[in-house]
């Protein structure tokens, strides 16, 4: 089967899933249609794991009036989508109104796919053993620091469509391939870990991944005590700045939060937020990311859209419904949960960020380094930083991997550290942008950034 | 759908895994109802019913597993699945080092089901959406929130498993959950709160431990608290941790650590250290399936193996590990039932059941005493851990104790250290146990997250915390 063959089976389905409705005499709906494809093999220190399988699901919102009522369902079996869409309708007739609501998506013209790489249907469990065999025979694990390393390979492919009885009828396809690396290592009681990956739409060679991970983790052992409590500056590695802002824009970037006023920033609209410095695109079609489609998961055209200018926040993120709400158009930003690996189907569209890009400045991470008298290099992802306050922006992280600053040179590394401060501040706090972009494994791309202002102790 | 016709396709798939020369078949078959409503600013955000069934194949080869799924119940697809499972527990061999074979049982012939007196399939929409309406209307009897957020979560169905042995086990998985949650953001001023949990109980637990009104009135004075509540003192302090608190913290930062498939990789810092003494002589953590308590029932695994009360550590002595039936093999252990998978879409893991802290002989007034100046923190917004102890909790409810009594709400705050080191920090409990498990929430692992645990415990003292913030 061809990734079109696949997406001519989606559309398919979603058309006689609307069919069905109509026979029901469901007055108005909407189908979201998946199916992926996905194989994925671990090994764990020579404990091999694998899958392989096809998720399949639809989920189905059925509005009457504004009344609105969802379900999903496992498989595209007719009697199963039947009483889905049984269920859905039942339901919307018992629901209270929703005054946001106003219909579901109309005829959408979709923007541009992300890049497709067909030899990804070819790929078998024997290729991703090969991939593991690849990158464990590039590194020595009889070394005796070593206390486990772990290889990863997956890859899947996936389309999915959306649907309403409204005239939309669209999909968007994707092949994904990963691998990875990840080491525990250990040394006169030290412990360190230390992880290195690829994701990419297209399959990549996995030769370096390894190496970089075990000499990441090696690199952070023979760390001393940071011993006290300070205020100082804090320079993150550019996938570390992107976990780190990650949390700050989840929700301060939302325009659901906006209208439900549970964002903080509902009243900075056209107003500072952060230092000029910082632009923010959400660019739901840079094309070699993951994160690019052609629809978002309610049928609106993908598209880009620049949040924060020169530090002036210039709009929230919305899907149709909240958008309309707060007087905005739809910016493509309805996602179900994230659209890849788990069960999309079975969430309703919610406002999500598709691909958060940060405009690079000029100062590479060696030249931030050199600007500083004391502060810290984050290396490592810290850990706790999702458990930060979405209202206030107060977080506290603790983070294992680490090195000093001392008169602009990294000087050595650290026994694990806690980092206290105030995203909203932090935003405003931003000494350097670098000039260093990756990506990261999450839906936003920053190079390395130098914060001033937080609390570091152990 | 019968259950003898699923059986009878589960037995199929095991009779031709082996046939294709799988030397064990494991067939489960997952039948699951859940609803959700989210009631935000008294409107209906999302209200969902879904469906979630399917088949999923373990396939054992030389003590390789290889793992394939299905969503369609039909004889092609489960075929297609077993064909699948198979191939990759053969081919994936050549690299397997860590084979898990395991011995063959006595096959089991059960059905099970938790002790509901009032199914939430027998109530309306309507009674559900009622629930969120009481608990808002007891929130703002409190204070005057810029935003309310309810949630009501119901998870119920049927769980079938057949494998080689013979056996043939059919139970009932039931949750049901309601949450209340307060933001205030005016004036300068911003707080929320977040109040509420679920149990393995049908409607009967909406009159007593999660009724609206009481979860409403909590989210209700947390989020008023927030809005006065002082800064931690930062550094290390004595912390009197909740029962859920505590039990989140022994389930992420030990429990993870106790799973035998990180401890046969040596993964975990506390392998082959089993008669070691780990913690204080008031520490004994245990891992039971269906507890006295309340919390998660979870009478089998998706091995089809009976879960038992697993006793991790006694008095501070390290006694054992949670095992699937490959690790219990490889490491001469019994068989304790904690091989669970999230869903049909993936192969069961090594994950924990309910797990909590022992009981102590402290009243809680005794235990506030014995802490006299530190923090009591009750409630967690979420935490993190690492496979070497290392853990950092953020405390998003909690107050200062002083002279032994409790006084000032605190901003929320990380609590954070090792926990192997803190467990010799344990230096008391007080007398009663009370579990939770949820629909919203759940056990991360994997990539498999959101699972319904159970956890819980006494309030637990523990000195040498690391309370962390901003100066």
């Amino acid at each position: 089967m061809s990734l079109e063959d696949l997406r001519n089976r989606i559309l398919s389905i979603t058309d006689q899933t609307l069919k069905y409705a109509k026979d029901l005499s469901i007055p108005s709906i909407e189908v979201f249609v998946v199916e992926q494809s996905l194989t994925s093999l671990t090994d764990h220190q020579g404990k091999v794991d694998s899958r392989d399988g096809i998720v399949q699901g639809l989920g189905i919102r059925v509005a009457e009036g504004k009344k609105i009522g969802f379900s999903s369902c496992t498989g595209f079996e007719k009697e199963t989508v039947k009483s889905a869409l049984k269920q859905a309708y039942d339901i919307a007739k018992v629901s209270p109104e929703n005054p946001m609501f106003n219909g579901f998506v109309t005829e959408t013209k979709p923007a541009k796919e992300g890049k497709l790489d067909p030899d990804i249907l070819e790929i078998t469990s024997k290729d991703l053993i090969e991939n593991c065999n690849k990158m464990n025979k590039e590194v020595d694990l009889t070394d005796k620091r070593i206390i486990s390393g772990s290889f990863g390979s997956s890859v899947n492919y996936s389309c999915y469509a959306v649907g309403t009885s409204e005239g939309c009828l669209a999909s968007s396809l994707t092949t994904t391939f990963g691998a990875t690396s990840y080491f525990v290592v250990m040394e006169a009681g030290d412990r360190k870990t230390a992880i290195d990956f690829i994701q990419s739409r297209k399959v990549e060679p996995v030769e370096g991944i390894a190496p970089k991970a075990l000499n990441k983790a090696f690199r952070a052992l023979g760390s001393k005590d940071f011993s006290g409590s300070e205020i100082l500056p804090t320079v993150w590695e550019p996938r570390e700045a992107a976990a780190f802002l990650g949390f700050a824009f989840f929700n301060t970037f939302s325009g659901s939060a906006y209208v439900e006023k549970s964002n903080p920033w509902m009243e900075k609209l056209n107003e500072k937020v952060a230092s000029k410095e910082l632009t923010v695109i959400d660019d739901g079609q840079k094309l070699d990311t993951q994160e690019c489609q052609s629809i978002d998961a309610e049928g609106i055209t993908r598209q880009t859209t620049t949040v924060i200018e020169n530090g002036i926040l210039k709009t929230f993120l919305f899907d149709k419904m909240f958008g309309e709400a707060a007087g905005f158009a739809s910016t493509g930003n309805a996602q179900r949960g994230g659209p890849f690996g788990g069960t999309p189907y079975e969430n309703t569209p919610s406002v999500g960020l598709n691909y958060a890009l940060i405009k690079q400045g000029t100062k590479n991470l060696d030249e931030q380094i050199a600007e500083i008298d004391k502060g810290i290099l984050i290396t490592g992802t810290p850990i706790g930083l999702f458990t930060a306050n979405p209202v206030t922006g107060d977080f506290s992280v603790t983070c294992n991997d680490t090195f000093l600053i001392l008169n602009g040179e990294k000087s050595h590394p650290l026994k694990s550290i806690s980092i206290a401060g105030n995203y909203f501040k932090t935003l405003n706090n931003i000494r350097f942008i670098g000039n260093d972009s990756e990506v990261s494994g999450y839906p936003i791309e920053t190079p390395s950034m130098t914060f001033t202002g937080h609390t570091i102790s152990d | 759908m019968e259950k003898e016709y699923v059986f009878d396709l589960l037995h199929e798939a095991v009779e031709k895994g082996q046939k294709l020369g799988g030397e064990f078949i494991e067939a489960r078959y997952d039948d699951l109802q859940l609803t959700t409503i989210n009631l935000t600013n008294d409107i209906i955000k999302t209200s969902s019913s879904l469906h979630r069934k399917g088949i999923g194949i373990m396939a054992y080869y030389k003590g390789t597993p290889g793992y394939s799924f299905t969503p369609e119940l039909t004889n092609e697809s489960i075929e297609d699945a077993t064909i699948r499972a198979v191939k990759l527990a053969k081919s994936t061999d050549v690299r397997n080092k860590i084979k898990l074979d395991f011995d063959d049982l006595p096959a089991i012939k059960d059905r099970k089901e938790a002790g509901v007196k009032k199914h939430p399939k027998n109530f309306e929409f309507d009674d559900k959406l009622e629930l969120l309406k009481r608990g808002v209307i007891s929130v703002k009897e409190v204070l005057e929130p810029t935003s309310t957020v309810g949630l009501y979560g119901e998870s119920y169905g049927e769980k079938y498993f057949v494998n080689s042995e013979g056996s043939e086990i059919f139970w009932v998985p039931m949750v049901v959950d309601l949450r209340m949650g307060a933001i205030v953001i005016k004036e300068g001023q911003q707080a929320g709160s977040y109040e509420g949990s679920g149990n393995s109980k049908g409607f009967e637990f909406f009159e007593s431990e999660g009724l609206p009104e009481k979860v409403g009135k909590e989210a209700g004075e947390a989020c008023k608290d927030q809005l006065n509540a002082v800064a931690a003192p930062v550094g290390k302090s004595t912390v009197l941790v909740s029962p859920q608190m505590g039990g989140v913290v022994v389930h992420e930062s030990f429990g993870h650590l106790s799973e035998a498939d990180f401890v046969v990789t040596g993964q975990s810092p506390i392998s082959d250290r089993v008669g070691e003494q780990l913690g204080s002589e008031h520490v004994s953590i245990y891992d039971e399936g269906v507890t006295e308590y309340g919390g998660y029932y979870l009478p089998y695994d998706d091995q089809g193996v009976k879960t038992e009360n697993t006793i991790l550590v006694e008095k501070g002595i390290l006694k054992g590990y949670l095992h699937n039936r490959g690790t219990a093999k490889k490491m001469n252990a019994e068989l304790t039932g904690n091989s669970r998978a999230i869903n049909f879409l993936f192969n069961p893991i090594v994950r924990m059941k309910n797990t909590y802290f022992g009981a102590g002989d402290l009243s809680f007034e005794e235990a506030l005493e014995q802490v006299g100046r530190g923090v009591y923190a009750i409630d967690m917004s979420g935490g993190q851990v690492g496979l070497d102890g290392n853990f950092m909790f953020n405390c998003s409810k909690g107050y200062l104790i002083e002279k032994g009594e409790i006084t000032k709400a605190i901003k929320n705050t990380a609590l954070s250290g090792n926990i192997l080191d803190l467990l010799k920090q344990v230096k008391g409990a007080t007398r009663d146990i009370e579990m939770r498990t949820g629909y919203f929430g759940g056990c991360g692992k994997g990539g498999q997250n959101g699972l319904a645990v159970g956890y819980g415990g006494p309030n637990v003292i523990m000195d040498q915390v690391l309370v962390g913030g901003a100066q």
